[in-house]
């Protein structure tokens, strides 16, 4: 039955064709997972600052249809539609959107709404940054998901151009120990698998809690004091301060050689804990900080 | 009486002299014995990091753990007093998450450290405790007893109810903080500047007094209300006494430490295995019982992983829970 | 001399809580108790009695008429006062209590010395007597919790009379105990009102007990005196059917002379 077999294998041939649409895209996130994109996204909806902030940094903001309340920076972002909170975003905003894909991060998304969401048969992606490198990673994914490949050698060589601005700055200058005082009370530190920890290392800091195991763990003030920083940056959250608080009171540690030379220090805190492009800003406040004598 | 008294707190007060002393020569920034001992003899300049170590961060640490163990077990003795519970205590009974809620509430409020503002928080959290208390008190009463489930489920539920206002609070108003606050809220024992310790030594004295002045009521308000008026007793300003002084015990905790569970449940029943169930001599004990055990709590925390830290609500509750269960299970009804 | 007073008190309880319906009253209630004598509360379930207790020692306030105690308007005395004036011993403990004996007797020395922190040995020996007087001295150190019906009442009994008062109420003091035991609390009543002149009220359902050891009773029906008198005028056939409602007939107890109240069972 030639012709019927024929007709059969044409059929299947027509099945597996229509099965993949045309444009298809499969690519692997930083999760390792394969994403099945119907083609380039034209619709993108953001769960995380720090991508929200490179999508507009990269130019591809016309595919982003969607963002969360503390996707704040640039400003323009606050005119896009938002669909909540990052821990409890609003899925059924987010599905009216009918975005392609979902931007989200492990690191301060829920699983659940990982799981809800493809559950909705919405791709959802991960990204993460620990390391200035996963940083310029997560940029080189996002401009292959926005199209916006051409945007990604400018915006490098400008990073790339002020981070070493930054390191010629403070290069004659000696690592001071530095202690990075994430919160005050209980204290809490970046250690090794903070991406702080490697921004103070570039802003010509040895921060003393660098060994330490995992992100930012509770720390022993006195294992800190013993360690002699001398340098004390106290990080501020939000619109109310905490450093004028804990600032006197690592003032009364009169051992401290940071105390001794007045080199304790309030910083912003949300500079240095996003890893949008403006984790070059945070890098130039913290060498401001550690090194004020190399920017007079 | 009075001597079975006096000879407890004397046997107490030598274990807590003695653990307080151990815990002067532990710590993560391994000091060795006699470097700690020249510091206490004053032999130390005050600018090295011994002398800061030992007298800046130690001693004051252990002071605020005493304090806080001394008044969380107090206010134990006296909620367990006023439900004729043995598992009623500040944390079972939501009043340490009320506490917190207000806490929060007084720091978001705005401060700079100053004394005054230190006062300002434990107002707070003093409100937020009452509200708590008064919350599960009418939720659980029945014709003025407290029947031990509805007692209990009361002060879990209002306990979860404050706990989840103070992360919604901070995540509308200042998600940066979050992170910091849940580990505050397993507590946070630390070394309190000179000003700090005394104003918090002040509130708990005063929770204190207000507690043990009437530990002799406390004992008769065991035979029920209405026996104990016959009695003589004015029993409504009695309870009210008890219940604020308890309230502004564990605020004063709470403000100064964080929520610390559990040592207002271990502490009291340990002791009225050794001394029976009068009131008169659980609460005086109960004082320095509790700084004992709390102080043995924070070494703990503070050197189990050095130089990273435990919060000693781990170690109190790693510690309290199976003791809960087993009142529990062993202990069904009144005191 | 009158050792309290009842003058035309009324008392109901807030309409928040009404019993059956309607809210309970007690209307123009007023008795004398002379000192030394024993008397008896009797009535039906809600007809008051508990609540009379309620209003001799203050639990509740008369709404109209006054009560008085030792002369003394009952409004003007402090709590203590009182305390030290009338005992009570309740118709059960609370489960569970963990004092010993000794501990809960010498809480009836409280309105003696409010504020002391610690009691004397004064306030022990007068523990210790009490505890003579109702047979548990040897229990002094055993925890309440663990004894019998019987042994609770007494101790309870001796908390009261360690208050030394003038005037012990008893609310229902048989009502839980064995036979052995209500025969042995009785006597023991008798002794404490021989030996220490002490006043007695006694709240009862039981018709009979009443009937052999007071000296007198009030039979209250619907929050009024009904009948007031000896046992003899109180105990009385048509009354008593009446009021509670049953058949009952009334002999006389051939030895004592007091009335027996007899209940005829409906087959």
């Amino acid at each position: 039955m030639p012709g019927r077999t024929a007709a059969t294998v044409s059929l299947a041939v027509a099945l597996v064709l229509a099965a993949a649409p045309a444009g298809a895209l499969t690519v692997v996130d930083m999760l390792g997972r394969e994403v099945r994109l119907p083609g380039p996204p034209r619709r993108i909806v953001s769960l995380v600052p720090s991508a929200t902030e490179l999508i507009y940094a990269l130019g591809g903001e016309d595919r982003l249809v969607g963002r969360t309340d503390f996707c704040d920076y640039p400003p323009a972002a606050k005119e896009k539609p938002s669909v909540g909170g990052m821990i409890s975003p609003s899925l059924e905003t987010i599905a009216t959107l009918k975005p392609d894909v979902v931007i989200a991060t492990t690191s301060g998304n829920r699983l659940e709404t990982f799981t809800r969401l493809e559950q909705l048969g919405i791709p959802v992606y991960a990204v993460h940054a620990h390391r200035i490198a996963e940083m310029l990673d997560v940029t080189r994914r996002l401009a292959e998901l926005t199209g916006r490949q051409a945007a990604l050698t400018p915006l490098f060589a400008g990073i790339e151009r002020r981070l070493f601005a930054v390191a010629n700055a403070v290069r004659p200058y000696p690592r001071p120990r530095v202690l990075y005082v994430l919160w005050p009370e209980p204290l809490l530190v970046p250690a090794s698998g903070a991406l702080l920890t490697e921004l103070i290392t570039l802003a010509g800091g040895d921060s003393i809690t660098a060994n330490e195991r995992g992100d930012y763990p509770r720390f022993s003030i006195e294992a800190a004091v013993v360690r002699a920083p001398e340098v004390i940056l106290l990080a501020s959250h939000g619109s109310n301060s905490a450093p004028p608080i804990a600032k006197d009171k690592w003032e009364r540690l009169a051992s401290l050689p940071a105390v001794k030379s007045k080199r304790v220090h309030a910083i912003d805190g949300s500079l240095a804990h996003r890893y949008g492009p403006r984790v070059v800003d945070g890098v130039e406040a913290l060498a401001r900080a550690i090194h004020p004598e190399a920017f007079r | 009486m009075t001597r079975r008294l006096v000879s407890a707190l004397a046997l107490l007060g030598a274990l807590l002299l003695g653990v307080a002393v151990l815990a002067i020569f532990l710590g993560s920034a391994r000091l060795s014995p006699l470097t700690v001992l020249r510091v206490l003899g004053g032999g130390a300049g005050a600018e090295s990091t011994e002398h800061v170590v030992v007298l800046g961060l130690r001693l004051p640490r252990i002071a605020a753990a005493v304090l806080a163990g001394g008044a969380l077990a107090v206010a134990g003795v006296g909620f367990q007093g006023l439900t004729r519970n043995p598992l009623a205590e500040p944390s079972v009974l939501g009043v340490s998450a009320g506490a917190a809620f207000g806490v929060v509430v007084g720091q978001l409020a705005g401060g700079s450290g100053a004394v005054f503002d230190a006062v300002r928080v434990a107002a707070f959290g003093f409100g937020g405790a009452l509200v708590a208390g008064a919350a599960v008190y009418l939720i659980a009463s029945v014709h003025g007893a407290f029947p031990i489930q509805t007692l209990l489920l009361a002060g879990v539920i209002v306990g979860i109810f404050f706990g989840s206002a103070v992360t919604v609070l901070i995540s509308l108003v200042d998600i940066d903080r979050l992170g910091g606050v849940v580990h505050w809220l397993l507590g946070n024992i630390a070394p309190l500047p000179a000003r700090s310790l005394l104003v918090f030594a002040c509130l708990a004295a005063l929770g204190f007094a207000a507690i043990v002045s009437q530990a002799r009521e406390l004992n008769v308000l065991a035979l029920g209300e209405e026996a104990a008026r016959q009695l003589g007793i004015n029993a409504e300003r009695v309870k009210a006494q008890i219940f604020v002084a308890a309230a502004l015990l564990t605020s004063s905790v709470v403000a100064f430490a964080g929520p610390i569970g559990f040592v207002g449940l271990i502490v009291p029943h340990m002791l009225r295995l050794l001394l029976g169930p009068d009131n008169r001599l659980l609460v005086p004990t109960a004082m320095v019982g509790g700084g004992t055990f709390l102080l043995i709590a924070d070494t703990i925390a503070r050197n189990a992983v050095a130089p990273a830290e435990l919060s000693v609500g781990i170690i109190t509750s790693f510690f309290g829970a199976p003791f809960f269960v087993y009142l529990l299970r062993t202990r069904r009804g009144v005191l | 001399m009158t050792v309290a007073r009842f003058d035309g008190v009324d008392f109901s309880y807030p309409l928040a809580e009404p019993r059956r319906g309607h809210p309970f009253t007690l209307r123009g209630v007023s008795f004398d108790l002379a000192a030394g004598e024993v008397f008896g509360v009797l009535g039906p379930n809600s007809a008051g009695k508990t609540t009379l207790i309620r209003l001799l020692t203050r639990i509740v306030s008369p709404t109209g008429g006054t009560i008085e105690v030792e002369g003394v308007a009952l409004a003007a005395m402090t709590r203590a006062e009182l305390a030290r004036r009338i005992a009570v011993v309740p118709q059960d403990m609370p489960q569970g209590l963990p004092f010993t004996v000794q501990e809960l007797v010498l809480m009836g020395r409280y309105p003696h010395a409010p504020r002391r922190f610690f009691e004397t040995p004064h306030d022990l020996a007068v523990a210790r007597e009490a505890m003579t007087a109702t047979g548990v001295l040897d229990l002094a150190d055993a925890r309440v919790a663990v004894l019998s019906g019987g042994e609770r009442q007494r101790v309870a009994l001796a908390r009261a009379l360690a208050q030394e008062p003038r005037l012990l109420v008893l609310d229902e003091p048989t009502a839980h105990l064995d036979l052995r035991y209500q025969v042995e609390c009785v006597a023991l009543l008798r002794r404490v009102n021989r030996e220490r002149g002490t006043t007695i009220v006694l709240v009862s359902h039981d018709l009979n007990l009443a009937g052999a050891l007071c000296d007198r009773l009030l039979l209250l029906a619907d929050g009024r005196i009904a009948r007031l008198g000896t046992p003899a005028e109180v105990l009385e056939e048509t009354m008593l059917t009446t009021i509670y409602g049953c058949s009952v007939s009334v002999e006389r107890n051939a030895l004592t002379g007091r009335p027996v109240v007899q209940v005829a069972w409906r087959r």
